[in-house]
């Protein structure tokens, strides 16, 4: 079993040429006129990235920055599943009592969001709290392994968070997540909620809808809900967007919920399909976010040169929806772990606020007018402030963690 | 505008077989779980072994030598609003003069070749049975014809296209028959053209609308009542899985096209593999030889307008998944005939059937899935027969055309 070993993303060249070979035989399929965005990526858009891709973008120059994050791997053994070398970052911050701080990614996202957050929530300052903080890979995503046979979903996730954090001496921990990585927080935290993670946040609060007899209050609320929107045009134009989203934006999820290996033929093979299929989102769920070129290309490559391959990742929405039969949040419910929300609004689905008292014991709630739905990438100062306040002196959630509460 | 029946054989450029087969050299596999047989989709070793032959054994040359011995034309047809689109169509006339005009439209993952096997049998001339005169078009954006350049092309503008080459081929009259989006479009045309133009038509996949209260009060109590009617919920229940399991490609081809067209144009796996799902799993028990699948998916990856405008045809007839596939449809009178195969995965109550349309034929077999046309030739062929035949329902709907010699 192997123990900590610092990680250094070095891509074969036989990789790289591969790539290349296939960029220089793309097909393109044609496009209907004035399509813009309604039927999907652009051609011009993805002609435009493929030509970079082929004759701009410097992956070596990529891989030296990353490096410059500290990685390790190691493996971690899950129940009925084997060992998983897992990979990771890990910066430690300059104050000894820094909040340990797992950030867990979604897809289509991977370990490098965490990058414009790390100096801010890791910097030392008697303002404001610091934080260790660890990134993680998924298992199945950037460069830790895939679990190897069926049936790896909520618990398993998190029992992978729990044993990195333990491995890494952090016996008390926080938990920040959007995406899968909120998905996933409500698994961990019903699990390890307490013992190990004391507080979590999300910048994708979601969860079931109430009950009548689990929340009466907010199931009321809901019964309400055309009275409110009559009078809160705001509260209407978030629902109808969620409601937009569900009829029109997801063919992803189910296509990944259902058959991710069908559709991961295509993302192994295909350059320019991957590409597409993964910026589609990064350009829909973003908030007017001015996307580089190298910068859509770096994201594209991590997934091209991920160590299970491009199919692995969408598996995740197989297994925790059970081949799309079942619940997400299956086996989770309320718990008394305290849980802050932060709320983008170019964020995709999109509850009524009072509904995250749904998720747990909700101590910080917090609104912004910028930032969609990969807030620790295109708004690490709002997303990090909020963390400050939850954390910070006089927050709901200072001094979670026994002995580690930010501040030397 | 070229106003005539240029005849057409497909020869795909030894460019374009060259890309294909570098892009088979370059072929990156992905991974699968340890026994994940069907469960996510293709197995690896299904792609492996259909890439390997295609790469090593499939001939396309022999194949479209095949292909073009059947009688293939190309044409102008002038849709309001988009101008004159170029549609290819196999059209095989009767030795029967008064035989009787018939339709043939395919679906999707289909395409024109699904004629092949009932062509022979539906253009054989005999005392016992009608003939007809075939024409087996590929649709816009699909095989060998040109796809519409703008959005909107949607049910009515299908239906349109495929009366107006009827027409053309000299058909004031004809019937029509279809499975998948080849039902689908059989109800615009119906709606458009019926009584006029279309005399009776058949479907091989009879679905539509659920029943609702005020439409079909006696069709909504059944279905109510459907907890506790067995034979109802075992029908219901196919249909179901395949909701629950099988329409990812619906959702994706139905609002973001585009985005899945890179794939399907750039990787031969990725197309396969697309496609190779449908075939297989929406057949009953169809023995499919490797060569039969690579010369499918060779036609779609050599079709004319490159494989991603196909799948455009779910965003344009759902209004990109706004509404059902039935927009602006009603039941109409024109006489239907139906056909259950017991592998069709979009299957439905039979009484539902009768949403549709007309129903004055209905036949139920014991084999044959969704490609009944491909799996099951002469069932098919034999309800058709039966249908407009001497004595059936249909019989001389086309005045002068019965038929029979």
């Amino acid at each position: 079993m192997a123990a900590e070993q610092p990680f250094t993303l070095a891509v074969p060249d036989a990789d790289l040429e591969l790539l290349h070979k296939k960029l220089d035989s793309v097909r393109f399929p044609d496009e209907l006129e004035g399509a813009g965005w309604n039927y999907g990526a652009p051609l011009s858009d993805i002609k435009r990235l493929v030509d970079h891709w082929k004759n701009g973008f410097d992956w070596r120059k990529a891989e030296t920055e990353i490096n410059k994050l500290p990685m390790f791997t190691r493996d971690i053994d899950v129940d009925g599943f084997g060992t998983l070398n897992i990979h990771y970052v890990h910066q430690k911050s300059q104050v000894k009592n820094a909040i340990p701080l797992l950030f867990v990614h979604g897809w289509p996202g991977d370990f490098l969001e965490v990058r414009k957050l790390l100096p801010i929530l890791t910097a030392s300052d008697a303002d404001h709290p610091s934080f260790h903080v660890v990134a993680i890979s998924l298992p199945g995503f950037g460069f830790s392994e895939a679990p190897k046979k069926p049936g790896f979903a909520g618990p398993q996730y998190a029992q992978v968070f729990n044993k990195l954090m333990l491995s890494l001496g952090y016996e008390e921990y926080v938990y920040q997540g959007g995406d899968w990585g909120h998905i996933l927080g409500m698994h961990a935290v019903n699990i390890y909620g307490h013992k190990h993670i004391k507080a979590w946040h999300t910048n994708m609060p979601m969860y079931r809808m109430p009950t009548l007899f689990q929340h009466p209050l907010l199931f009321l609320d809901m019964l309400r809900m055309p009275i409110t929107f009559a009078l809160n045009k705001t509260a209407k134009a978030q629902f109808q967007r969620g409601n937009d989203w569900r009829k029109t934006g997801m063919g992803y999820f189910i296509e990944q919920a259902t058959k991710p290996q069908t559709l991961g033929y295509s993302l192994a093979d295909s350059p320019v399909g991957l590409l597409a299929w993964i910026y589609e989102k990064l350009v829909t769920w973003t908030d007017k976010y001015p996307w580089s070129d190298d910068e859509v290309l770096e994201w594209i490559s991590v997934y091209w040169f991920s160590r299970a391959g491009p199919a692995a990742a969408g598996r995740i929405y197989y297994e925790m929806t059970e081949g799309n039969q079942g619940d997400i949040f299956r086996g989770t419910k309320w718990t008394s772990v305290p849980v802050g929300a932060s709320y983008f609004p170019g964020e995709l689905a999109r509850m009524p606020k009072g509904w995250a008292y749904t998720l747990g014991k909700l101590v910080f709630e917090s609104e912004h007018d910028k930032g969609g739905h990969f807030a620790a990438f295109e708004q690490p100062e709002k997303l990090a402030g909020d963390l400050r306040k939850m954390f910070g002196k006089g927050g709901p959630a200072h001094g979670v963690v026994s002995g580690k509460n930010g501040y030397d | 505008m070229s106003n005539w029946a240029r005849p057409f054989t497909v020869d795909v450029s030894d460019a374009d077989l060259e890309l294909l087969r570098k892009k088979l050299e370059l072929v990156r596999f992905p991974d699968e779980l340890q026994g994940a047989d069907w469960e996510y989709g293709v197995p690896l070793e299904d792609i492996k072994r259909l890439t390997s032959h295609w790469r090593h054994s499939f001939d396309w040359r022999k194949a479209e030598a095949e292909i073009n011995k059947f009688p293939q034309f190309t044409t102008d047809i002038e849709v309001d609003d988009y101008g004159a689109l170029n549609v290819h169509y196999v059209h095989q006339k009767s030795t029967v003069e008064n035989a009787v005009p018939l339709l043939f439209v395919h679906g999707w993952p289909g395409h024109f070749l699904e004629v092949r096997k009932i062509l022979p049998l539906l253009t054989a001339a005999s005392a016992e049975h009608p003939s007809f005169h075939v024409v087996a078009p590929s649709l816009p954006g699909f095989g060998f014809s040109e796809a519409p350049s703008k959005p909107g092309f949607a049910g009515y503008r299908y239906a349109e296209l495929l009366h107006k080459l009827m027409l053309f081929l000299g058909y004031e009259e004809y019937v029509y028959q279809g499975g998948d989006l080849g039902h689908v479009l059989g109800v615009y045309v119906a709606n458009a053209y019926g009584h006029k133009h279309l005399k009776a038509w058949h479907s091989n996949m009879p679905f539509y609308r659920p029943p609702s209260l005020l439409s079909n009060p006696l069709l909504f109590l059944e279905l109510l009542t459907m907890p506790f009617n067995k034979t109802l919920s075992e029908q219901l229940s196919a249909a179901t899985r395949f909701r629950k399991k099988g329409m990812g490609y619906y959702q994706v081809q139905a609002t973001t096209p585009q985005t899945l067209g890179y794939s399907l144009a750039d990787s031969p796996i990725g197309l396969l593999a697309w496609i190779y799902e449908k075939l297989y799993k929406a057949v009953d028990h169809y023995p499919w030889t490797d060569d039969e699948v690579l010369e499918w998916i060779s036609v779609y990856w050599f079709s004319r307008p490159g494989p991603a405008a196909n799948v455009r045809i779910y965003y344009e007839l759902t209004g990109g998944n706004a509404h059902d596939l039935f927009e602006g449809t009603r039941w109409t009178s024109v006489p239907l005939g139906v056909s259950f195969f017991p592998g069709e995965p979009v299957r439905l109550p039979k009484s539902w059937a009768h949403l549709i349309g007309n129903v004055v034929f209905q036949s139920e077999h014991d084999a044959g899935g969704h490609f009944a046309a491909f799996e099951q030739p002469e069932k098919l062929a034999s309800d058709l027969r039966k249908m407009f035949g001497r004595g059936g329902p249909a019989y001389r709907v086309i005045s002068g055309k019965d038929g029979y010699a």
